[in-house]
């Protein structure tokens, strides 16, 4: 076997992070609720950090590039749900819904 | 079976069901909880990696800062919770996540015993076949290698990378002031309009008793002018 760490191969992770960004994707694509979506967005960037640091750790620990682009990604995800939380409280405010169907007040 | 083994195959059915869990339930409050389990098992999955410091940072930042941000969130918009959980398009959604998916097994090569980087198409690129090769200043680990073992001080060089000028400092330095502009615009987003409120209020109650007064007239009976805020018989003479 090649390519072990604590006898756990590479692809079981990829295979992990692959499974739940498509489970975030679906998420993100099919849910009537503004703040669901942002919940399969969330689960969407932790599945790429997995990825990440999976690959990070297995071919490149020397370096340190895959540990500073988790970091980004874990910031951009929290400013993400801070703006994306913010927006969808402002909108609820106005129209008392958070259904993405609805919000097409910006349609021509 | 190596205990990490086992230890790798529970977390990662753990995070995928309550990954599934919270994409498919009506309850927001326990989609919202499960997915604090998920955030949990994706930080097992940092453990099994030997990197503790994400492990950390992972229940640091996705569960004490995010998840509490989409619970408020949760609880402030009231009466949502309980609404139709798919829209009309979550069939095409299914499909396209479970396409997207198989093109990413088929990405990893034929799955029987390891992945082989060399397969990988972008890998492949960097990993040589024999010896470690030094791709834009990256070690990369060829397969068949055995895997380094992280430098003891890979935390100070992940610091000193952040402000090494070589390195990441630039991009370091937008993430800093992307998080200063997020929280000024999240809190410029989110803040009270009191005024404006109160504004949309009064114009609402005057065009529902507009509507009731053009009711009443409908049915031959005189509204009671007197009785209606300003600004309501303007609108209705307006209509007409």
């Amino acid at each position: 076997m090649q390519n072990l760490l604590n006898g756990i191969p590479l692809w079981w992770y990829l295979v992990v992070s692959a499974a739940l960004f498509c489970i975030g994707l679906y998420g993100a694509l099919a849910r009537k609720n503004a703040i669901a979506l942002l919940m399969g967005v969330e689960l969407m960037l932790n599945a790429a950090n997995i990825n990440l640091l999976a690959f990070w750790r297995y071919l490149a620990p020397a370096s340190s590039g895959g540990l500073a682009f988790a970091a980004f990604v874990l910031v951009i995800a929290a400013a993400e749900a801070a703006v994306g939380l913010a927006l969808i409280i402002s909108v609820y405010r106005v129209t008392r819904s958070i259904d993405p169907e609805k919000l097409d007040q910006m349609k021509l | 079976m190596t205990i990490h083994q086992v230890l790798f195959i529970v977390i990662a059915l753990a995070v995928l069901g309550s990954a599934i869990f919270v994409v498919t339930t009506g309850n927001l409050f326990r989609a919202a909880l499960m997915m604090i389990l998920t955030f949990f098992g994706v930080a097992g999955l940092f453990v099994l990696l030997d990197i503790g410091l994400f492990a950390v940072a992972q229940v640091l930042i996705y569960i004490g800062a995010i998840s509490i941000l989409v619970i408020f969130a949760v609880m402030l918009t009231r009466g949502m919770q309980g609404m139709v959980p798919r829209n009309s398009q979550a069939v095409a959604a299914a499909v396209v996540a479970g396409i997207i998916f198989f093109v990413l097994l088929l990405l990893f090569g034929p799955l029987r015993t390891t992945i082989d980087v060399a397969r990988w198409p972008v890998i492949s690129l960097f990993a040589g076949n024999t010896s470690p090769r030094d791709v834009g200043g990256i070690e990369w680990t060829p397969p068949g290698q055995p895997i380094p073992a992280m430098p003891e001080t890979y935390i100070a060089d992940f610091g000193r990378s952040l402000v090494d000028l070589n390195q990441y400092l630039l991009p370091f330095l937008l993430i800093a002031f992307l998080v200063d502009v997020v929280l000024a615009g999240a809190i410029f987003v989110a803040r009270q309009r009191r005024p404006a409120e109160v504004i949309e209020d009064r114009q609402r109650q005057a065009e529902e008793a507009a509507e009731e007064a053009e009711a009443m007239r409908r049915a031959g009976l005189t509204p009671d002018v007197a009785a209606l805020p300003e600004g309501a018989v303007a609108s209705t003479a307006e209509q007409h």
